[in-house]
Parts: structure tokens; C-alpha cells; sequence
């Protein structure tokens, strides 16, 4: 999962960007509303978490913007104000959430992941599919109870092709998504197909898998 | 340099001159005194001076007290082609003192009676005198160079101080047009503030067009990206579509292809002249062994994808101060490059260590290796190294950007077939 950090106290933002690389998050730190826009603009988000005072501007302005868009990024409003009406004009322009600061990162990182969740459909943590469940915060999968052992990688592509269901994504999608935004133009993305290939496996010792289908040439797709 | 070679010409020159001065006037006294001595001769003198009774011999000698000048007149027979008047320098004895003389030899025929007349003038004062000019002229030399020493560093510490504070200030420390300082340097003389405002205008207009570059920069990303952005979204929308055949999929799925290719392409050379441009700040330690094992994790998918054997075999904990983000890059594109040049079942070793006042990180693969013709070009944007390989050629492009922002040199050793090594060489004060 990508997620864009925008915010101008340097500190702050790289405590927030430690502590989400080790929940597992993809990071990229914006400091004002230009590089956030621009960074919205090159990369495919799944989230952002957005402070409203910024050197160039007002955060809702980047909000705004990012709205005109079909993006289906989730948006989490950061900020000091702790003012009604910033609370409640962020989520009438379309914020998903709102964290007042000082706030903790593990409720931080408590709502990030329940807005992505809500964003893409589901309301529990626990996500179900043709009898396997997903314990998204513990990195699990099992299968009528019985545990499977998926690497982290394994477990981040099916995570993303459930959160995706019914849709093809891509091998470039997948990349960009677990590997996170490589710059290298043309990189063989054979290396996905490996560990799909062995999340396979794992998942086809317990029962039939054809609804994880692969698209020739382009890419995987879950279907419910 | 030049002040002391233009004294020392002078102090060998001037003796010399000194010398052809005293005897040009020695000469004249001289043949001012035979004149006289000729113009006032008769037959009596002669014989007077000649046949004089205390005396055997055929000459006449005269000498004044102090034995500084001397007079002889003597009977010769001239010989025929006898140079009439001649000037020479001799030793001569006179009453058991010898001192060097001058002296004019005359030859003339008085009566039908040949005579040769000598007279001598004394030279041992005149060698004094040179002496004494000799010694005036190193005092005087020494005096002159003394001023002038001091003269000089007068002038450049206290005259030419604004100068070098312009320099100095205004120039020498100045990397970025931004941090430029406009607070005008205090002159005596017109011409330093002349240059000083001269300077601050110029740079006034160089910041000016960074300002440009890094709006146009930040313009182009945003323009570009945002419709590439778009297409995207659009595309794998499409995909969706079950009742696409799968021709159409293809298609599809080149486009989007194409289309990251051309994002990619658009970030990095976005991200050269963000290096280049200084947009980037070196204020972060960086633990190179750190990046390195870093990149191990994110790039074992790779390695094992192509059976490489990578061994890190990393001793130092380095640490010096750069741009992480930038010196991830920098490492990222020289692996990456290890593992899409390498052979299957090849292998890369990364090493580093300490020589020649530089620590050192090499990264060292058994890949298909370059001939000499492509080394020359690796650095440069959007070459290849063949045609069939993937990737637009930027990759080393950056690392070199991004190695000279941090004042890092890479070096390269490569041979066909065999491997290439990249080295960067950091600065040990760093």
C-alpha cells in the first residue's frame, strides 16, 4: 500500500513515515501542497495523510483538488486546529477521516488501515473469501481454521487482489502496490509471477482456486 | 620573482658600466696630459729628460709622490705598422710597490729620433670606487626591495581586502543562487563597489532563472504526469471490461506498459535535474552498510529470480552526510545494473574498505561486461548498452548526477564476458 505523508514539520513527518514502513506501508513524505499535488499526480496513492497548514498554502486546497479526480485514494485530515469547522469542512470536501494532533501513531495507524478497508469495501479486519480468512493486522491466513504460512510478499498480493476483488490488476499495478515505485524504466516484473505462483500453490492445497484467475499478459484477478 | 631578477641583471650590468665610465675618463686625463707633455716639448727637454747624469739608461721616468701617476719617456725604434696611441691595463713596479696602472703608450719621432712616451694613472682608487658603488647599489637594491615587500602586502591586505571579500563571500561560497548574500561589501574605491553591485545584479539574474527552471521543472511533472495519471486509470478501467476479447487485452496491457515506461522515463530525468538543480539537501547521516542490506531485502525477488549468488561482504561502517533518498538511488541503480547485466547463476560482490585517503564501495558483477567503445558512453542519457537490453539508459545517468551532488567518484572496470566493477570513492574527511 502507497500512502503520501503530507506535512511541513520534517520531524513529525518522518516519525509518521518510520512508523508506517514498519506496519508495512510504501511511504513518500510531501512538504507542501505542490510537491503533495505532484506526487499525487506521478504515483498511484492509497492513502494520504494530510496536514492542513502548509508553507504554500491551505491543505484543503490539495483536498480539493485531489477530489476533481476519480482517485479513490483515502484521505486522512491531520491537524492542530482542532477547530469544528476544519473537522467538519474537511469531511464535507471529502475527507475520509480526521486525526487532531497531538494524536498517537498507533491510533494513526488504526485508522489508516480502517479507512483503506472501508475505502475498498469491506467493514471488518477480517476479510473472508471463498473460505479463506485474512487477519489483515496480524499478517494470517487460514482456511477453515487451520493456519497457512505465506511469506509477506505472498501475503501482501493476495491482500490486494481481495481488497481489489472482481477487478484485473496488473502486473505493474502489483509492483507498484508491494514493491513499491520503482524508478528503473522496464524492470522484468518476472519476479511477481514466482511468488504468485507459490501463493498459489499454498492455496491450492486446500481447495480448488479457480476464481484466482490469470489474465494472460497482463495480470491476476480475484473473483468473489 | 621577477623584482629580483630585474636586480639581479642590474647589479651584474652596473660594475660593468661603472668601469667603462671610469676608464673612458681616465683616457681623456690621460691623452689631455701627453697632449700638454708633446705641445711643451723641445730638443733641450729631451735631452734633459733623457741624458740626465744620474741616470745610464735610455728613458726618462718621472712619478708623482704617491706613486698614483707616472710619467717615462724612452728612445725606441718604432716598428712599421706600431699603432700610434694605445690603452692598456699593467702591473707595474715603481720603487718596489706594485699597483695597477692605466697607461696610454705613445709613439712619436721627434727630430728623426724615435720615442716612445708611457704615462700611467693609478687604478687601485678606482677599483675602491667600483667596491663602493658595488656595496651602495646591494644597500640601496635591499632598501628598494624592502619597500616594495612591504609596499605590496600593504596594498593587497589593506587596499585589495574588499576584492577578496568579494570573491571570497560573493563567490567562492556560494552553491545555490538562494543562499547568495546582497549585503553590499564595504569599499574604499569606487571600482570594488562598482564590482561588487555589478555582481550581486548578476546573480540576482542567475536566481531569477533557477527560479524559472524549478517552477518549469515542477510545471512539467504536474502537467505531464496528471493526464499520464488519467490514461492509466482509464486503461485498467477498460480491463475490467469482461467482454474485451483478447486481442483488445493486449493492447490494453501494451499501452499501460508504454505508458509506465513513459512515467518512468518523466520521474527520472525529472529527478536529474532536481539533482542537478540542488533542489535536494545533504543533512542526513547515512549509514552506507545500512543501505546495503536495505536493499538486499528489496531486491531479493531479483537475485534469486535469476539464480544470482550476491554476497555482501562489507566490513565498514561508514557513515557520512548526503541525501538518503539520493544515496539509495545512487546504490539501487548500480545492483539493479549488476543484476540485469549478470548471467544466470552469476554472481555479485559488494566490498568495501579504505585506500588512498578514500573509503571505497565497490559493487562487482560476473555479467556480460563492456568493451571500451561503451564504456565511454555508460554516463551518458539514453544510451544502452545494446539494443536488445531493457531499460532506457538512465540508470547510470542519476547514479553520476547524484554521485557528484555528493562529491563521490565512480569508477568503472569492466572486460567483455567477464563482469564490470562501479567503485565510489568517498571522501575520507566526510
Amino acid at each position: 500500500m502507497n500512502v503520501l505523508i503530507v506535512e511541513d514539520n520534517k520531524e513529525l513527518a518522518v516519525e509518521v513515515y518510520d512508523f508506517l514502513c514498519n506496519a508495512g506501508y510504501i511511504c513518500k513524505i510531501a512538504n507542501n501542497c505542490a510537491d503533495a499535488l505532484e506526487e499525487f499526480g506521478s504515483n498511484d496513492y492509497d492513502a494520504m495523510l494530510l496536514d492542513l497548514g502548509l508553507p504554500d498554502g491551505d491543505g484543503f486546497e490539495v483536498l480539493r483538488a485531489i477530489r476533481k479526480t476519480k482517485s479513490k485514494i483515502a484521505v486522512i485530515v491531520l491537524t492542530a486546529r482542532g477547530e469544528l469547522d476544519d473537522r467538519i469542512n474537511g469531511l464535507h470536501l471529502g475527507a475520509d477521516d480526521y486525526l487532531t494532533k497531538p494524536f498517537a501513531l498507533t491510533e494513526l495507524g488504526a485508522r489508516l488501515f480502517a479507512v483503506i478497508r472501508r475505502i475498498h469495501g469491506f467493514t471488518l479486519n477480517n476479510l473472508s473469501i471463498h473460505g479463506f480468512l485474512l487477519q489483515l493486522q496480524d499478517y494470517k491466513v487460514s482456511f477453515d481454521e487451520i493456519p497457512l504460512s505465506l511469506t509477506k510478499k505472498e501475503f501482501d498480493i493476495f491482500q490486494y487482489l481481495v481488497l481489489n476483488k472482481n477487478r484485473v490488476i496488473t502486473r505493474l499495478q502489483l509492483t507498484e502496490h508491494i514493491w513499491g515505485d520503482i524508478l528503473e524504466v522496464n524492470s522484468d516484473s518476472n519476479f511477481i509471477d514466482v511468488h504468485v505462483r507459490n501463493l498459489r500453490k499454498k492455496l491450492d492445497k486446500h481447495t480448488s482456486i479457480d476464481w484466482f484467475e490469470t489474465v494472460r499478459n497482463v495480470g491476476y484477478r480475484i473473483n468473489e | 620573482m621577477t623584482r629580483l631578477l630585474v636586480i639581479l641583471v642590474l647589479w651584474l650590468m652596473l660594475p660593468i658600466l661603472v668601469e667603462n665610465v671610469v676608464y673612458h675618463h681616465i683616457n681623456n686625463t690621460l691623452l689631455e696630459k701627453k697632449k700638454k707633455f708633446i705641445e711643451h716639448l723641445n730638443k733641450e727637454e729631451i735631452n734633459d729628460f733623457i741624458e740626465n747624469p744620474d741616470d745610464s739608461t735610455d728613458a726618462f721616468s718621472e712619478f708623482s709622490t704617491l706613486h698614483s701617476e707616472f710619467l717615462v719617456l724612452s728612445r725606441v725604434s718604432i716598428k712599421p705598422h706600431q699603432k700610434k696611441t694605445t690603452f692598456s691595463n699593467e702591473y707595474r713596479k715603481i720603487e718596489g710597490e706594485e699597483s695597477e696602472y692605466r697607461i696610454l703608450q705613445h709613439y712619436f719621432t721627434y727630430d728623426g729620433v724615435d720615442y716612445q712616451l708611457e704615462i700611467g694613472s693609478s687604478l687601485s682608487e678606482v677599483n675602491d670606487l667600483t667596491f663602493v658603488i658595488k656595496l651602495f647599489i646591494i644597500i640601496v637594491f635591499v632598501i628598494i626591495l624592502l619597500i616594495t615587500f612591504l609596499a605590496d602586502t600593504f596594498y593587497i591586505e589593506y587596499l585589495l581586502k574588499p576584492f577578496y571579500k568579494i570573491i571570497d563571500t560573493k563567490i567562492r561560497r556560494v552553491n545555490e543562487p538562494e543562499t547568495f548574500d546582497h549585503t553590499p561589501i564595504k569599499a574604499t574605491s569606487r571600482d570594488f563597489r562598482e564590482l561588487d553591485f555589478v555582481l550581486n545584479q548578476m546573480m540576482d539574474r542567475i536566481t531569477e532563472v533557477f527560479k524559472k527552471e524549478k517552477q518549469f521543472i515542477s510545471n512539467v511533472s504536474h502537467e505531464l504526469l496528471t493526464p499520464i495519471a488519467l490514461l492509466k486509470n482509464k486503461l485498467e478501467n477498460l480491463l475490467q471490461n469482461q467482454s474485451l476479447d483478447d486481442n483488445a487485452v493486449d493492447k490494453i496491457a501494451g499501452s499501460l506498459k508504454t505508458l509506465d515506461m513513459l512515467k518512468k522515463i518523466i520521474n527520472n530525468l525529472l529527478l536529474i535535474s532536481r539533482i542537478d538543480n540542488n533542489q535536494y539537501e545533504l543533512n542526513e547521516e547515512i549509514n552506507l552498510r545500512e543501505i546495503v542490506s536495505d536493499l538486499q531485502e528489496d531486491l531479493q525477488d531479483r537475485i534469486e529470480d535469476k539464480d544470482i549468488q550476491f554476497m555482501n561482504e562489507m566490513e565498514n561502517d561508514f557513515v557520512f552526510i548526503g541525501n538518503k533518498t539520493l544515496v539509495h538511488i545512487l546504490i539501487y541503480n548500480l545492483v539493479t545494473n549488476a543484476i540485469k547485466y549478470n548471467k544466470p547463476k552469476g554472481g555479485i560482490i559488494i566490498e568495501d574498505g579504505f585506500a588512498d585517503e578514500h573509503y571505497f564501495i565497490s559493487v562487482k558483477d560476473s555479467g556480460i561486461g563492456m568493451d571500451e567503445s561503451q564504456l565511454e558512453k555508460i554516463f551518458t542519457r539514453f544510451a544502452r548498452i545494446s539494443s536488445d537490453q531493457e531499460g532506457q539508459g538512465l540508470g547510470l545517468a542519476i547514479a553520476q548526477s547524484i554521485a557528484s551532488f555528493h562529491h563521490i567518484q565512480i569508477k568503472v572496470k569492466s572486460v567483455l564476458n567477464q563482469g564490470t566493477t562501479f567503485t565510489l570513492l568517498f571522501e575520507k574527511a566526510n
